[in-house]
């Protein structure tokens, strides 16, 4: 039988510009950009703690510059705006039962908030004495 | 009764080598969905007008199209909601055929692909006696066996726009819903097809899928379902040697 070609209409670039729910699902891949900055940081940490003192203030340094205090803020933004997101996401990727009962999606989203704020009060425990 | 204005890119390849935009005036009322405003344009006002439609009631998944850019079921869609412009457009990502109809041969391909039916090799070598399923079993698929095949998920996919061979959220939901159901023994067989690059890996999570899904089927938790589903199957394997 013939089949008439086969010709997909190609996507342009901007295709995720025009519907405000494909801008926030870039917005949710994009807040990888200032994390790898975030990590990027760390890992130079970890280096100049290796090298000796010097090296170390002057990392502490570079910490406390108003840029990098600011990228550092945004990275944090970030990583709240991606956990929100992957936390709505989280129940409809892995759906938990009990029994012959399904655990509510919001109680599943409620329990990983209830994780982040157990996470950070040990922090405040640990590092807070210091 | 009252009238409102729809733009409908037409195409009509034997006419002309690129679609264009024609506007229509249609009487409309509370009721009038966008599948009559299209009847109204055909029977009364240019009989040319190509679409697909069939039961008027979103089940045979005929008539979609797209309704100022969104995948939309003509039937299941209201003039009374749109108060500004209404573009109608041929289902996105699929090749156009003609006016609003698209080629779905690619989306049908993908379904086959998967092989949406029961498999029991068991079960054909004996005597005809009917399934047994508990309600506890029916409500493991049962959300994902709601599909109606309408493709509306595929023209909201942009992975499935920026790669036709992604086999795409309807026939990675319909897997997932087979591979999930109590009778079948086929899950061996489509694990194969699903756990490749362009199986359940080239889904993304955009979700948009799922927000169009006229049959709340949430193929979006469906296809990142199957791929819990891929990583067991692959650590599995690499155990087994």
């Amino acid at each position: 039988m013939h089949k008439p070609p086969r010709a997909h209409p190609p996507l342009p670039r901007n295709w995720w510009l025009k519907h405000r729910f494909f801008i926030a699902y870039m917005a949710r891949e994009a807040t990888v950009l200032p994390l790898v900055f975030f990590i990027v940081c760390l890992l130079a940490g970890t280096l100049a703690l290796s090298r000796g003192p010097d090296a170390w203030q002057g990392w502490i340094g570079f910490m406390g510059s108003p840029p990098v205090v600011a990228l550092n803020a945004l990275a944090l933004v970030a990583s709240l705006y991606h956990a929100w997101t992957f936390f709505q996401l989280f129940p409809r990727v892995m759906p938990l039962r009990l029994g012959d009962r399904s655990v509510p999606a919001s109680l599943m989203v409620a329990g990983q908030w209830a994780g982040v704020l157990a996470v950070l009060l040990l922090f405040v425990w640990v590092f807070g004495r210091a | 009764m009252t009238t409102k204005q729809i733009s409908i890119r037409r195409y009509l390849p034997e006419r002309d080598d690129a679609p264009f935009w024609q506007p229509f005036e249609v009487p409309v009322d509370d009721s009038t969905s966008l599948l009559d405003a299209l009847h109204h344009v055909k029977e009364s006002l240019d009989g040319s007008l190509s679409y697909r439609w069939s039961c008027r009631m979103a089940i045979c998944g005929s008539c979609g199209v797209m309704v100022n850019g969104i995948p939309k079921l003509g039937c299941k869609t209201f003039l009374r909601d749109y108060d500004g412009e209404i573009r109608i457009e041929p289902l996105a990502h699929f090749p156009v055929r003609r006016d609003l109809v698209v080629d779905m041969e690619i989306f049908l391909e993908h379904l086959a692909a998967v092989k949406p039916y029961l498999i029991d090799d068991a079960q054909a070598q004996e005597t005809a006696e009917t399934y047994r399923q508990t309600p506890q079993q029916l409500a493991r698929y049962r959300q994902f066996s709601n599909c109606i095949n309408c493709g509306l998920c595929y023209s909201a996919c942009p992975q499935f726009g920026l790669n036709p061979e992604f086999l795409g959220p309807a026939a990675l939901t319909l897997a997932h819903r087979y591979n999930l159901d109590s009778r079948d023994r086929g899950k061996a067989q489509r694990m194969p097809e699903l756990n490749r690059h362009d199986g359940v890996w080239s889904c993304t999570f955009v979700g948009f899928c799922s927000q169009v899904c006229p049959k709340h089927v949430d193929p979006a938790a469906a296809v990142n379902q199957g791929k819990v589903e891929a990583a067991k199957h692959t650590l599995i394997a690499l155990f087994k040697g």
